[in-house]
């Protein structure tokens, strides 16, 4: 054995140390984070840490009032699901009541009262606290109010139901001012002007998709966004597979949407046709005696011009097929046709509409199950201070005129979802005052000069009656499913104490203290008036029921499928032509847009959730794309991906080009949703707003926006574009997975 | 014309030898770090004694874990639930400990308590099931009531759960939907 030398021997001991310092970090770096137990400092009362709470409401993301339960823990909302109870969406919910968390606890959330400091429409705001905020605004109406000048004060919200648009209605009126109007951009104004000229019958019916037998359905996309997506969801599955007999449906619209993509046969009609396409059916229906009406005479002669020939030439759709769809519409049990979409957006949309309804009353589906089953009026608060394009002018031009003194805003962004043309954002220069109630700094919002932060759906009391109902009288109560996030206030909170300051008579006609007790009382009242045999005594055990309920309906209601009114139509039967703005040389191409089924009509654009999910028929997220048929891209000589510029005589936008071959060839396509110029960071400069192509015209009728009635030219920039996609490519690249005879390389 | 292989091996022994060294040391290192640095035992904000609680005064541990029986986190009580006793018991008053633990009541601040007992997030524990299976607290978390500060005595660890689950035969008890949901 050799002797070790001392230099040896310091190498070794130096190897040690290092093995043992290696060893200690090794075992150092593999320990578990800290983590740490942090006990509230008073114990919570009402729950229990790691247990869920479940809460129903009601989802607030879009008109169709469904009913959910939001899972909460901790007092944190978790999760939202279809409340199963309710009978508008039977446990069911769509991706953007899914999206409500995203709403609650959004990063952009306005989280204290702001004062604007710097000009207008800078962004510079100052926080204020809730005492100074509230003053200034009661002091100036209170000052108005005294001047007696309280009618120029405008109260404009969204579409709100329930008995908080009663709540506004009184604070209004009582205020001194009859200036409340309501600016939702997918309100069904057309349609429910079209129902009341056919039926008399203004609040809008009961479709019975799930009972029908052949479903007809002129540009609405039931499954996607037309009026109650989730409950025509629901019918469609039970026409398609809950059933002995197989529904069939039938889509008739230029571009394919998600319902077009479910239906048996999709029929691209010329856009605006929808109306005419309707009545050339019905005359074959009034002509081969399906309809044996007393008043047959008199239809046949009203029908007369909707010749077959006429009819196709007008609408592109070849005879037979004319034919085929009227045969299979007068033989099948019970057939129902319903519009909506672009064709309930044209200058003609009222019109065609109209024809639409005589299309059910000929085939005598009216009142008949798998028909139109007409409702009992909503329980209560059905909006009816919907503005139009043509009140929405009427105010922009009081504002200019110097009319409006202050300006009180909820909920509604008109500068973003009306066309520049309108001049709604120029004439808010003019108003001395804008007070926004809100809970995103969307860009309506961010021209006020006050902003008064209001809670999401999710912390505030309110109630719904859902509209179109279900046949029987349902209402639902609106309850906080936490407490509020920051320091904000529900809208109906905000009036009342405003109500309280400025004083005269408003804290006597408007006595609560805050929205849980008007809605209470609201409710109260309610109960009786519904139910005489009811005893008021029992009102608190019946409120506690319907709260965790999240819904009261009367089953066994009357009244409820009423008798099916004669329509009164005849003379007014008239599909006129769409009038598209743009010169058809100049402007070769007619623009359809669409309500987006994720970010619908643009609220939902800063909902990060909605913006990561694919769009279902082109499998786009994030951005804008405009969508051509790849004959018309072929002859433009488009590329997929290329930087189109799409100009109307409106305005003009530019987009990535989508081939998507379910097009029609003369027609492009965008969604709605896109292109905010606020509205947060999941929003902001994000994709391009068809809005600003759409061009200021109205339908004839109704006077709404007929934002599909735009003709458009695209010029190709040479610049490429990315477009965010999931679905890979749509060529089968020779693997022969389609149908040989199909099988495009 | 012998060749000797230990004369051919030489240059190569010493590096080799260091390298020994160098993993026994690693080895050491790993249980010098184990057994003092160890995390299992971890130093709290406040000198809290279950023995002092549970065993000499005879505490049930569900008077103070309020939810083990109805929730899957067993829950540390509340400061409010601690003062509660504490403005009660006189003797206790003037302890440093004590003293602490009035601070934070005072303050109205949380304990930042150190977790001992963790699983990871994608297992998910419960301690309902457990409880009202008629598992014994200390069959997981040890003889908590001999103890001043507390330490970790099981590994926490898949195998360990599931040679429990095994041992009990329990229903489902090792199906990876049981904890992997
Ligand atoms: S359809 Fe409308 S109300 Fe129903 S879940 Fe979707 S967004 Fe909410």
């Amino acid at each position: 054995m050799s002797k070790i030398s001392r230099r040896d021997l310091l190498q070794y001991i130096g190897a040690g140390g290092v093995g043992t310092g290696a060893g200690y970090l090794f075992a150092e770096a593999i320990k578990r984070p800290v983590e740490f137990l942090i006990p509230p400092v008073v114990p919570p009362e009402d729950y229990s840490p790691g247990v869920a709470t479940w809460y129903n409401t009601v989802c607030n993301q879009c008109s169709a009032g469904c009913g959910i339960s939001v899972r909460t823990r901790e007092g944190r909302a978790k999760k939202i699901e279809g409340n199963p109870a309710h009978p508008v969406n039977q446990g069911r919910l769509c991706a953007r009541g899914q999206a409500g968390l995203n709403a609650l606890y959004n990063p952009d959330r306005i989280r204290a009262p702001l004062k604007r400091v710097g000009e207008r429409g800078d962004g510079a705001f100052e926080t204020i606290s809730w005492d100074e905020a509230l003053t200034q605004v009661a002091g100036r109406l209170g000052r108005l109010k005294i001047e007696d000048r309280a009618d120029r004060v405008q109260l404009l919200t969204g579409g709100i139901r329930g008995h908080l648009g009663e709540l506004f209605e009184q604070f209004i009126t009582l205020l001194g001012s009859d200036r409340y109007a309501q600016y939702d951009f997918t309100y069904p104004a057309n349609l429910r002007l079209a129902n009341r000229l056919s039926f008399g019958i203004e609040h809008l019916p009961y479709y019975d998709i799930a009972n029908c037998d052949f479903l007809l359905s002129f540009g609405a996309d039931y499954l996607g966004t037309w009026l109650s997506p989730v409950h025509f969801s629901l019918g469609y599955g039970q026409l398609r597979q809950g059933r002995e007999q197989r529904g069939r449906c039938i889509q008739i619209e230029p571009r394919m949407s998600l319902s077009g993509a479910n239906a048996d046969e999709w029929i691209a009609a010329v856009p605006g046709s929808e109306g005419v396409l309707a009545l050339g059916i019905a005359r074959i229906l009034v002509a081969d005696g399906t309809y044996t009406g007393s008043d047959r005479d008199a239809w046949q002669r009203a029908l007369e011009p909707y010749s077959g020939d006429r009819v196709a030439a007008a609408t592109g759709v070849a005879l037979e097929r004319v034919q085929q769809l009227a045969a299979e519409f007068g033989s099948s049990k019970a057939s129902l046709a319903i519009g909506g979409g672009a064709a309930a957006a044209g200058t003609n949309a009222v019109a065609s509409l109209v024809a639409v309804n005589a299309l059910n009353h000929l085939a005598g589906n009216l009142g008949q199950p798998g028909g139109i089953i007409f409702n009992s009026a909503p329980v209560f608060g059905s909006a009816t201070r919907h503005a139009g394009l043509t009140q929405m002018t009427e105010l922009a031009a009081s504002m200019q005129d110097g009319a409006i003194e202050v300006l009180l805003l909820h909920d509604t962004n008109p500068i973003y979802a009306m066309p520049d043309a309108a001049g709604f954002a120029d004439a808010m220069a003019a108003v001395p005052t804008i007070v926004a109630m809100s809970s995103f700094m969307d860009e309506t919002t961010a021209m006020a000069d006050l902003i008064l932060p209001t809670d999401t759906y999710l912390e505030a009391w309110g109630d719904d009656a859902p509209e179109p109902g279900v046949g029987l009288p349902v209402a639902s109560i609106s309850q906080p499913v936490v407490a509020r996030v920051y320091d904000t206030r529900s809208v109906g909170d905000i009036v009342l104490s405003l109500a309280r300051r400025i004083g005269f008579e408003l804290p006597v006609a408007l006595p609560w203290a805050n929205t849980k007790e008007f809605i209470k009382d609201a409710w109260k009242k309610l109960y009786t008036e519904l139910d005489p045999q009811a005893d008021a005594a029992d009102f608190e055990e019946f409120w506690l029921a319907a709260l965790q309920a999240g819904v009261w309906g009367r089953v066994e209601a009357t009244g409820g499928p009423g008798d099916a009114p004669a329509p009164s139509t005849i003379p007014d039967i008239d599909a006129a032509a769409a009038t598209f703005a743009g010169d058809t040389a100049e402007f070769p191409f007619i623009l359809h847009p669409y309500l987006s089924a994720t970010l619908f009509d643009g609220r939902g654009a800063n909902l990060p959730w909605l913006q990561e999910l694919p769009d279902q028929m082109t499998s786009v997220v994030y951005g804008s794309w405009i969508e051509l048929n790849p004959a018309t891209a072929g002859e433009l000589g488009i590329r997929d991906g290329d930087l189109i510029e799409v100009e109307s005589p409106a305005g003009s936008i530019r987009a990535p080009a989508y081939l998507f071959p379910a097009i029609e060839p003369g027609v492009v396509a965008m969604p709605f949703g896109q292109g905010h110029t606020a509205y947060g960071r999941y929003a902001q400069n994000r994709g391009v707003n068809p809005v600003q192509l759409v061009a200021l015209q109205s339908d004839q009728q109704s006077g709404e926006l007929a934002w599909a009635g735009t003709r458009v030219k695209l010029r190709n920039t040479g610049e490429r574009a990315r477009v965010v996609r999931n679905d890979g490519i749509s060529r089968t690249l020779g693997r022969q997975i389609l149908h040989p005879e199909e099988n495009h390389a | 014309m012998s060749i000797s292989v230990s004369e051919a091996l030489r240059p190569a022994r010493k590096p080799a030898l260091i390298g020994v060294v160098a993993v026994v040391g690693i080895f050491v290192g790993v249980w010098i770090n184990d057994t003092y640095f160890s995390d299992r035992t971890p130093v709290q904000p406040i000198e809290f004694s279950h023995r002092v609680h549970a065993s000499d005064n005879e505490i049930p541990c569900q008077y103070c874990h309020i939810y083990a029986s109805r929730s899957p986190s067993a829950g540390v009580p509340s400061v409010a639930k601690c003062m509660g006793c504490h403005t009660a018991v006189a003797d206790a008053r003037e302890r440093p400990e004590v003293l602490k633990l009035a601070g934070y009541w005072d303050r109205q601040e949380p304990i930042p308590w150190v977790k001992v007992h963790d699983v990871p997030d994608f297992v998910h524990f419960t301690h309902k099931r457990h409880v009202l299976a008629g598992v014994q607290c200390q069959e997981c978390h040890g003889p908590v009531q001999d103890m001043d500060r507390i330490t970790r005595i099981a590994p926490m660890t898949m195998p360990w759960c599931v040679d429990c689950h095994t041992e009990r035969e329990v229903e489902n008890g090792r199906d990876c939907w049981t904890c992997h949901k």
